[in-house]
């Protein structure tokens, strides 16, 4: 992507390994967040995701490979690097008896941010997680959700420019994996470098630019989501009478199988999307009902899909 | 601690705050305050302060019950004992201050062994440890308020120890040198605890080990001191021992009449050193004894060792006064320094010497084993330091740092 020298504006991570005991947690992993574009870190449990991100957060030291945050070495320099990195981690972690507002303010301190502006900016992220109203609750009476969202902001408090989420949206609402997603768009177009692991395939399409796919402590793949999408995807189609539908596929020469939803529906691997958008067009125009025309699944999730991944 | 201005960043925008000095207690004294809101907001430390207090109140009550009833008995035998002619005063005090360290010993572990294994457990040290605190913030923090939390248990026995001041025998200075040293003797303790609780990942672990180590200060050091002293068995050069009260013939009235023959030996010739007690005599020999001087040390690192020795008291080497210590805390403190003053000193005619049943305030013990205590503290907190630094390069087995 990048020679060493070269500046590189964002998060970089080149041959990363990391072992425990037995266990190669990590093995020659790379990754590059740059400014302004949310990256996603996709990949089956145990893949090496939350030990990445402890590297890349400079709690965890690696065996071997180098990490720059906005061009900072956080294995020489911790301060500084942390001074720019806001780390979310996939457990809650939060100060029970204290209030989402004392909890921001804390952490602000910990930042070591003045304290003329600290109430203005913890006014200022409840406002972005939506927790205003619950600002005075302890943490104890939140909802997961609410923890959650309160864990985003605590990630924030210090207007960091790399920002590491590990699961960012385990445990939230469609609403609040909307406001989430409007809140990392946010983020990127304010020219922050975002990372984004989770498991929730068909929200990263909407959210990241980029993807790193992961595998057994192994960078196997690295693409963007324009390019996902181009590489071809199913598409599950649905009419009133499956039967003219099969027949009018048959006829237009598209092969197709039963599809695996719940519905009565096929399955049909086009190329490009001009190719699906012709399909429909043809299916219309020869009568057919279509009740239902889209991808089968999200572009990602057909990367990943797509690469056999195995758990572990 | 400097932010390195770099070209590719922005310029960072936490680093507005004071430097140096300022800006390291700043970061602890947010610790302190965030681990203070928690601790007062948590119901379990008030129902211990309450039962703390009942406590006192009842040894407080025990002992001035026990001192009306001795006194009351020695009143009717028409005898005035010495303590009891002293009032209650000195009774109650040392009581209350065994107590209250027995006690202090037994709830600061509960108080600061979970400090930072309960974090770790509850996913919130690495939160922590990922902004710009640094280790030693941390630990100063978190151990400043565990402080704080078992000071609050000795405030609450202020009246009590006071009380025991006001029944008479003592001066103020006690009270202050004893709540001083009470204060110190829980900082160690808590220090230990948040130190072992950084070395531990579960929280019970942590505090048991924690107990453990409050242990082995409080009955291994005496374990240790009564092996050790068999170990070093030595020997000290001295003569024999006459001893001139040992044996009165009486008369059936009771009255000694001194025309008996007592069967007392007569005094010998060859008397090196004499008291109305010992007469030392004859020539030195190679005698068996156990150089407790060299494991004194180990005594010395008890806590109540430390406090009773700390604790002034009159020197009764003059012969005006009973030559025999008064109060518990005081035969403490004797007999500790008796073992620092090893043989030489207290073995009977070691050098042809009569020893002294009393000793004369001497280089005190208490220093040397806070000292110790204090080094011991130290070294742990030192390990607990290397383990909460980050980046972490090597972790324990099973450990999750987030």
């Amino acid at each position: 992507m990048e020679a060493e020298t070269e500046p590189f504006t964002g998060l970089a991570a080149v041959g990363i390994s990391r072992r425990f005991g037995a266990v190669q947690a990590v093995a020659n992993m790379e990754l590059h967040a740059p400014a302004g574009e949310v990256t996603a870190l996709i990949g089956p449990n145990g893949a090496g995701k939350t030990t990445l991100l402890l590297v890349l957060a400079s709690l965890l030291a690696p065996d071997s490979g180098t990490v720059r945050v906005m061009g900072i070495d956080p294995m020489k320099e911790p301060a500084a690097a942390r001074a720019r990195i806001g780390w979310m981690p996939d457990t809650l972690g939060v100060w029970e008896s204290l209030t989402a507002r004392e909890i921001l303010t804390v952490m602000g301190k910990f930042y070591r941010m003045p304290k003329g502006r600290l109430p203005a900016r913890v006014d200022e992220l409840l406002d972005l997680v939506n927790l205003a109203e619950l600002a005075e609750q302890k943490a104890r009476v939140l909802s997961r959700g609410q923890q959650q969202r309160l864990s985003l902001a605590r990630a924030l408090i210090h207007d960091p420019d790399v920002l590491l989420l590990d699961e960012p949206a385990s445990g939230l609402d469609p609403g609040s994996r909307v406001s989430l997603r409007r809140i990392l768009r946010g983020l990127a177009a304010d020219g922050k470098a975002v990372v984004v692991s989770s498991h929730v395939l068909a929200e990263l399409d909407e959210i990241a630019d980029r993807a790193v796919f992961v595998n057994a402590g192994r960078t196997v793949l690295v693409q963007t989501v324009g390019q996902a999408a181009a590489q071809g995807r199913r598409y599950a189609i649905s009419a009133l009478d499956p039967a003219a539908l099969a027949a009018e596929l048959t006829r237009l020469g598209v092969s197709f199988d039963a599809g695996k939803g719940r519905r009565d529906s096929v399955s049909v691997a086009l190329g490009t999307e001009a190719q699906g958008a012709q399909l429909l067009a043809d299916l219309v125009r020869a009568g057919v009902a279509v009740t239902a025309f889209a991808p089968a699944a999200g572009a990602l999730e057909e990367s990943y899909l797509g690469l056999d991944v195995e758990q572990r | 601690m400097t932010i390195m201005e770099n070209g590719t960043g922005p310029a960072p925008r936490t680093d507005a705050g004071p430097s140096g000095l300022g800006a390291y207690a700043a970061g602890v004294w947010a610790v302190v305050g965030m681990e203070l809101r928690q601790r007062l907001r948590a119901r379990g430390w008030y129902i211990m302060l309450v039962v703390w207090f009942g406590l006192i109140w009842l040894v407080t009550a025990l002992t001035w019950a026990s001192w009306k009833v001795q006194s009351s008995a020695q009143g009717d035998f028409g005898g005035v004992a010495g303590s009891a002619a002293n009032g209650p005063g000195p009774l109650i005090f040392e009581a209350v201050l065994a107590f209250v360290l027995l006690f202090g010993l037994l709830v600061a572990p509960a108080l600061s062994a979970n400090a930072i294994s309960g974090d770790r457990a509850g996913g919130t040290l690495a939160i922590m440890q990922v902004t710009l605190l640094r280790p030693g913030q941390l630990l100063w923090g978190k151990f400043l308020a565990s402080w704080c939390a078992a000071l609050a248990f000795l405030v609450v026995s202020v009246p009590f120890l006071v009380f025991g001041i006001l029944q008479g025998g003592l001066g103020a200075g006690h009270i202050l040198v004893a709540l001083l040293m009470l204060a110190i003797e829980l900082g160690v303790v808590c220090a230990l605890g948040v130190g072992v609780s950084a070395l531990a990942n579960r929280p019970l672990f942590s505090i048991v080990v924690t107990y453990l180590v409050v242990a082995a200060l409080t009955f291994g050091t005496l374990i240790a001191f009564g092996l050790g002293m068999m170990v070093t068995d030595g020997t000290v050069q001295a003569n024999q021992v006459y001893y001139k009260n040992s044996y009165v013939a009486t008369g059936p009235d009771g009255t000694v009449d001194p025309s008996q023959p007592s069967g007392q030996p007569e005094l010998p010739q060859d008397i090196t050193d004499q008291n109305d007690q010992f007469a030392c005599y004859g020539p030195m020999q190679d005698q068996r004894a156990p150089r407790t001087d060299r494991v004194a040390w180990l005594l010395g690192m008890n806590p109540f060792v430390v406090v009773a020795d700390a604790i002034p008291y009159p020197d009764r080497t003059s012969a005006a006064q009973q030559q025999y210590a008064v109060g518990a805390f005081e035969s403490i403190s004797q007999g500790a320094r008796s073992a620092q003053a090893g043989p030489e000193a207290t073995y009977q005619c070691a050098n042809g010497k009569v020893a002294a049943s009393y000793l004369s305030p001497q280089a005190p013990l208490w220093p040397l084993g806070l000292g110790l205590q204090l080094l011991l503290t130290a070294g742990v907190l030192a390990l607990a330091w290397r383990a909460l630094r980050t980046p972490a390069g090597r972790l324990a087995k099973g450990t999750r740092v987030a």
